[in-house]
């Protein structure tokens, strides 16, 4: 009987196998760059209504996170400001600033603009799922700065997504809190650097000496130990 | 494959106590016992669609994998939705997003004001829970907890109707402005029963400046109770101070309540309210009930007599008797006799309340009574108070003036008199007598579309206003939000406009640069009460009340020649008689349209969406219907073919009075008196073209979507005459027609022993005195033999660290079945804190309720005995058991929280993990909806979304089946309810109670500030030291849900970490406390506490009561 199938098909099969891992494996690993929030989300850096520049407010003018995020730690949600909290000093500055017609639009009412007294529309920036219960208050009181998952957003011109938030991203910091644990007094103070804040000396002792730390892990740890900080990490933690 | 099946020893030989859920269960039909074996009934878990056509896996497969392919071509997943932020304009005072709001504020009823906390997110009001510092202790019922549903209703009336048709506001002004500006107009106002200082302020003045106007109060179920105790006045009782209590027919903590009704509650608990002290008899009250239906007042009673109604003014005449000192007479002498020694022993702390819908003899003879014990007066158990509704008309009345002295008519009341009127009065054809009449109501009802204007009616929680409790504390209505709709008006509004030079109607926030009308006269009000201090009024508002303001005493009426002609009075009849009775959901048909009541079943017969005609086992046997209820097993026939599921149908029968005929299915009501029928009122109120009878379609514009086809109507059967009882024109007759109904008594039935528990105070010869039964709590059952359990999963982590690791919190719950009468007010609040579906009938009947509460209620009784001590069996050697003291137990199961939660272990996903603090949680989004926790779950606590029932209405016909075709409800008016903190669950994903996670998470992070605040005080956060004290919250700080609506007190929550201080660890250190399948080894964290009756030992029939512990086959 003659043979039905040539001889160069003896390795088709394992040929196609390994065709077909590889095609495999290519999905996967192009999934999980392409895909994931580490890229999908991080960067995220929308246009906004009013070109808000932080890096003016915050690095140049000094003014506090909670000066417009009033409520950060208090509630779960941080409020984003209302458009009055701008007019409060926009109605004396930069009166003629094209940038800022869209609130004058909404909050001058002698312009009588068809928006008046309408919110302004802000891109949202940071989002989690519905089903996550994310609360700011909770962090913010326990010694968790703003930077930790924002970045540096005291020199951002245009705020970006900083930190991909995800669940594995929360996780590793609910296991490992240390890392960005620092005194409540530094929480909103985002240029904070750990190193500076172990070296400075009050009253003739530096910090490092008076809590018996020397790495900033260890202050991390010291701070952890003694405000009996213990994230969760159960899942009715974020989700209920 | 076999699934493992746990075999429950046998019952101790010498087990007298016969308990049931359902005529299914008693008969052990096979129906039931498919309910008990599986998880989800048959049919319910697999996939079929209303067709019964089968889906395939096949057909399955292939659309899947169409769908997939194409999902490909959209790339719609690919890009990031812009979402936005919307921050105020003007940020308002107070409101900070995110964080819930809490106002003071009250639901005006006719027995007086339920004081009431709103949660407001944002402006919207989404929660009610009671006010627990004003100083009259009441809860909440079902129905306050469920008011809120009502202002966000789809059904609600949005327009102003002309003649039934939809007209505009603008052109209702200016009929309304002709009118105010007449003022010899002969107006007729009628009111509900409810009692408004403002209003009545305003009656006044309307009554001086409109010279013929006339003023009336009508309430559909308002009874005879006026006309005994006197014009505008009313008995109050005070539970705190009475030891005994003789309830004439009056379900004084259910439907018909005369007074605070929590202290009765507080006085059930053998170890004082806050479980301090030892467990005595003495501090404990006891209730005598004589009633015709079971009411949920009934089923906490000591000693419970069932007469008919008619009967009941007889046993009331010998009552008096026996308290005069007089032998009483008839077939209840013996108890009569007993119980009036006992309450003349108590003297001026033994009180007789009577039902407010019982006949005016009867409450003469409870005056009289109460006189003879001398508890009637100032600082006493029983006060008669002077209310301000004082000259108001009643219906007969006004249907008498209509077209002659009224000419013009406005209607305010919550009933709806053209439907529930006595039918002989027919109030329709005397309404369009009438030139105009004005209807303002949340609902497009009979009432709306008979007049000549409807009005939408502005909410409670949407307008000024300010109302009385039952003992007169003044109580302010807030406004929560502007009204939802444009053209709603609110009482005090319309009627302030009446008053105003130019008769302009203003709502809502009224003119520009002035207060609203609403707002002003409450103000006026107010400071007529307690001065114009701004400083009184801020405190009004912020605590909800006026302190010390109350109802005048008013002066009994003891009227000689009615008690004359009450005690003479012999209204015994030999027929069987119908009752008419307040419904346990919709009240008198008022809460029709609201999902939440219509779809918590009926506290006693179970049955959701529908009312039955009940008959008790033996008249229906007697009858011959007992047989059509319960198709019994036959040799032939395994399964039967009516029962319990999608299936279940109720036979019709047809009941007359008076040549009126009604049809109506018919249930087995255990506990009620034999011949008589009981039917709810208030079903029936409109049907469409679905309705599965075919009934005329009418009608179908009075209700909504939730209302309609529901029920049947009993008010035709209702006269002037006969308001509360009638008795029939012949005994009830088949008609041999069937109806489904939706009935979750033997839903998620639990096998096992000893469920709930119960012991008596009083000394058994065989159980010992009530210490040693005390003691015995813990054993009943299986739990006097089952060895201890060593559980097969390890409670520490390798390390040996304990996996429940929380140092600060560790919750748990103990449910306290003397005080739990079974009112659903905590599956209703359970509801509306969740964010829990309703699912519709169709889908209850199939077993897909969504409440994560289940109110079980058993009733239970004891096989008799014969003298040599040997159980009484029948011809088929069945039990005969007692049918005069049979006890209702009534026990809310909602997930325990096992410490070794079967449900976790079988999880493919890990969707439902076990906290450090104790929860059993459910993450919903991980869920894949196997349903293996649900099947595992002994206590059958799980709840499966068979549907999207968030997202697409289940009242649409079909709607549920047609996939992605059907209706899409989101962004309705309903969504505006939803509580942000809680998840709104899919399809396909399992949920049940997580003890108000949510709430536990928001006390411990706002216990978390106080890390800040110490941090502040020292200067340096690096130098405080952070300790228990600074973290835990404040001992029982964080309420629950079901724990804050109950009314009774039944529910304690709380930390176990904080020992004894918590009245949650107090209650579970007494000898009452139990686990509910402890032999299992769940080691659940919700604990049950044993019922304890109180019952006199020198009744007859005392040795049965205080025995009902539930064991289930």
């Amino acid at each position: 009987m003659a043979n039905i199938f040539p001889r160069w098909t003896n390795f088709l099969p394992f040929k196609i196998a390994i065709c077909v891992g590889a095609l495999g494996a290519g999905v996967v690993a192009g999934f999980t760059y392409y895909a994931t929030p580490k890229t999908l989300a991080v960067g995220y850096q929308p246009s906004q209504p009013i070109p808000f520049s932080h890096r003016i407010h915050v690095e140049q003018l000094g003014l506090d996170c909670r000066y417009c995020h009033s409520f950060v730690d208090v509630s779960g949600h941080s409020n984003v400001p209302t458009s009055n909290t701008c007019w409060n000093c926009h109605q004396h500055v930069q009166k003629d600033s094209p940038k800022l017609q869209p609130l004058r639009n909404r909050m001058d009412p002698l312009l009588k603009h068809p928006d008046f007294g309408k919110p302004i529309e802000w891109v949202r920036i940071h989002k989690t799922p519905d089903y996550v219960y994310f609360n700011h208050s909770a962090h913010l009181n326990r010694g968790i700065s703003c930077q930790s998952c924002h970045g540096r957003v005291d020199q951002m011109e245009v705020v970006y997504q900083d930190q991909n938030l995800s669940m594995g991203w929360c996780l590793e910091c609910h296991r490992a809190p240390e890392e960005h644990l620092r005194p409540l007094e530094e929480v909103y103070n985002l240029e904070y650097d750990p190193e500076k804040y172990l070296a400075k000396e009050v009253n003739g002792v530096t910090n490092a000496e008076r809590l018996g730390v020397t790495t900033t892990k260890d202050l991390g740890l010291k701070l952890k130990e003694m405000w009996q900080v213990t994230p969760r990490e159960s899942c009715a933690t974020c989700h209920h | 494959m076999s699934k493992r099946i746990w075999q429950h020893p046998d019952l101790p030989a010498d087990e007298k106590t016969v308990s049931w859920r359902s005529v299914g269960q008693l008969e052990n039909t096979a129906d039931f016992r498919n309910w008990l074996e599986r998880e989800f009934p048959q049919g319910a878990a697999e996939m079929a669609d209303e067709s019964e056509a089968e889906t395939s896996r096949r057909s399955f497969l292939k659309l899947m994998g169409a769908s997939t392919a194409l999902a490909g071509f959209g790339m719609a997943a690919c890009r990031r939705p812009e979402s936005y932020i919307l921050p105020y304009a003007n940020a308002p005072e107070w409101v900070i997003p995110g964080k819930a709001t809490y106002y003071a504020s009250s639901f005006p009823r006719a027995h007086g004001a339920t004081p009431l906390v709103v949660t407001s997110f944002e402006g919207r009001p989404t929660k009610l829970a009671p006010n627990t510092s004003h100083p009259e202790k009441v809860g909440t019922d079902s129905f306050a907890q469920a008011s809120v549903l009502d202002l966000y209703s789809p059904s609600r009336s949005r327009r102003v109707l002309k003649g039934g048709k939809p007209s505009g506001r603008a052109e209702f002004e200016k009929a309304f402005a002709a009118l105010a500006a007449d003022k010899s107009a002969k107006i007729g106002f009628v009111f509900g029963r409810d009692d408004s200082p403002s209003r009545a302020r305003l009656v006044k003045e309307l009554g001086s400046t409109f010279t013929n106007a006339k003023f009336y109060a009508y309430e559909a179920l308002e009874g005879e109770a006026h006309k005994a105790v006197g014009d505008g006045q009313r008995l109050v009782a005070d539970f705190a101070k009475a030891d005994r209590i003789l309830s004439l027919d009056c379900d004084f903590a259910g439907l018909d309540p005369v007074g605070p009704i929590t202290p009765f509650f507080d006085r059930r608990k053998p170890e004082g309210k806050d479980y301090k002290n030892k467990p005595s008899a003495d501090g404990m009250n006891r209730l005598y009930q004589v009633e015709s239906n079971f009411s949920l007042t009934g089923g906490m009673a000591d000693h419970r007599l069932r007469v008919k109604p008619s009967e009941l003014v007889a046993v009331a005449q010998e009552v008096l008797k026996a308290v005069e000192g007089k032998p009483a007479q008839g077939r209840s002498a013996a108890w009569i006799d007993a119980m009036a020694k006992d309450l003349k022993a108590s003297g001026e702390k033994a009180i007789v309340v009577a039902g407010s819908r019982a006949p005016e003899a009867v409450h003469h003879l409870a005056a009289a009574i109460n006189a003879k014990l001398g508890s009637v007066g100032a600082a006493k158990a029983l006060q008669v108070v002077k209310t301000d509704a004082q000259g108001l008309g009643d219906i007969v009345q006004l249907q008498k003036d209509l077209g002659g002295v009224v000419e013009h008519v406005l209607f305010f009341t919550p009933s709806n008199p053209v439907y529930d009127a006595p039918a002989d009065l027919k109030f329709g054809e005397a309404l369009a007598k009438a030139k105009t009449s004005i209807h303002f109501g949340l609902r497009t009802d009979a009432t709306a579309h008979a007049s000549t204007w409807h009005v939408p009616a502005a909410h409670y929680l949407e307008s000024w206003s300010d109302a009385r409790t039952s003992t007169g504390v003044y109580t302010i209505v807030q406004p929560m939000i502007l009204p939802l709709y444009d053209e709603c008006a609110s009482e005090l509004e319309v009627l302030s406009a009446l008053l105003s030079d130019d008769g302009k109607l203003l709502t809502g926030e009224g003119e520009e640069e002035a207060a609203s009308p609403a707002y002003t006269e409450v103000r006026k009000t107010f400071s007529d009460l307690a001065g114009d201090k701004e400083e009184a009024w801020k405190t009004l508002l912020r605590e909800g009340f006026l302190a010390d303001s109350k109802y005048e005493a008013g002066t009994p009426n003891l009227d000689a020649a009615a008690l004359t002609k009450a005690q003479k009075a012999q209204p015994e009849s030999d027929k069987i008689e119908v009752i008419f009775a307040t419904d346990g959901s919709i009240y008198d048909g008022r809460w029709i349209d609201n999902g939440w009541l219509q779809e918590a079943p009926d506290p006693t017969s179970k049955i959701s969406w529908d009312n039955v005609a009940l008959i008790a086992p033996k008249t229906a046997k007697e009858l011959g219907l007992y047989e059509e209820v319960v198709p019994l097993e036959t040799p032939t026939s395994a399964v039967p073919p009516d029962g319990e599921g999608e299936h279940r149908t109720g036979k019709l029968i047809s009941l007359s009075v008076n040549g009126t005929t009604i049809e109506v299915p018919v249930q087995i009501g255990f506990g009620q008196a034999e011949n008589t029928v009981i039917v709810s009122l208030g079903y029936g109120q409109g049907f469409n073209a679905d309705d599965e009878l075919g009934r005329s379609t009418a009608n179908e514009a009075h209700v909504g979507q939730v209302g309609v086809n529901t029920g049947f109507d009993a008010y035709p059967l209702r006269s002037m005459g006969n308001p509360y009882f009638a008795a029939l024109d012949a005994a009830p007759a088949k008609t041999g027609k069937a109806y489904t109904l939706a009935a979750v008594q033997e839903h998620h039935s639990m096998y096992g022993r000893a469920l709930a528990r119960e012991v008596s105070t009083m000394a058994d010869k065989k159980k010992g005195d009530f210490e040693k039964q005390l003691s015995k709590v813990k054993k009943h059952g299986m739990d006097s033999h089952a060895p201890p359990n060593v559980s097969l999963y390890k409670s520490e982590d390798r390390e040996g660290n304990s996996l429940l690791s929380d140092k600060l919190h560790q919750w748990g719950m103990s449910i306290d079945l003397t005080s739990c009468m079974g009112c659903n007010a905590c599956l209703v609040a359970c509801q509306s804190e969740n964010n829990i579906p309703i699912v519709g009938k169709e889908q209850l009947a199939k077993g897909r309720e969504m409440h994560w509460i289940r109110m079980d209620r058993y009733f239970a009784s004891q096989q008799l005995t014969d003298d040599h001590g040997h159980g009484v069996v029948d011809e088929n050697d069945k039990p005969v058991f007692d049918e005069e003291n049979m006890e209702m137990i009534p026990q809310p199961v909602a997930c325990v929280q096992c410490e070794s939660a079967p449900c976790e272990t079988v999880c493919p996903v890990n969707a439902t993990v076990h906290t450090e603090d104790g929860l059993n949680a459910m993450a919903y989004n991980r869920c894949i909806g196997t349903r293996y926790c649900a099947n595992n779950c002994p206590y059958k606590a799980r709840r499966f979304n068979f549907f999207d029932y968030n997202k697409r209405n289940p009242l649409v016909a079909h709607n549920l089946y047609r996939g992605p075709l059907g209706e899409k409800t989101v962004g309705t008016s309903a969504h505006l309810q939803r509580n942000p903190n809680v998840s709104v669950r899919m399809r396909g994903v399992m949920e049940k109670c997580t003890y108000c996670v949510q709430r536990l998470k928001d006390s411990t992070i706002r216990q978390k500030r106080g890390q800040k605040q110490a941090a502040l005080a020292t200067g340096d956060s690096t130098a405080t030291e952070i300790g228990v004290n600074t973290l835990r919250i404040p001992v029982d700080s964080v309420k629950v849900a079901c724990q804050e609506a109950c009314p009774a007190d039944a529910i304690s929550f709380g930390n176990l970490l904080d020992e004894d201080k918590s009245r949650m660890v107090r209650s579970k250190g007494i000898e009452r406390n139990y686990d509910l399948l402890q032999y299992i080894g769940t080691r659940p964290r919700t604990s049950y506490l044993a019922r304890v009756k109180n019952p006199n030992a020198d009744m007859p029939g005392a040795e049965l009561i205080g025995k009902a512990t539930i064991n289930m086959h």
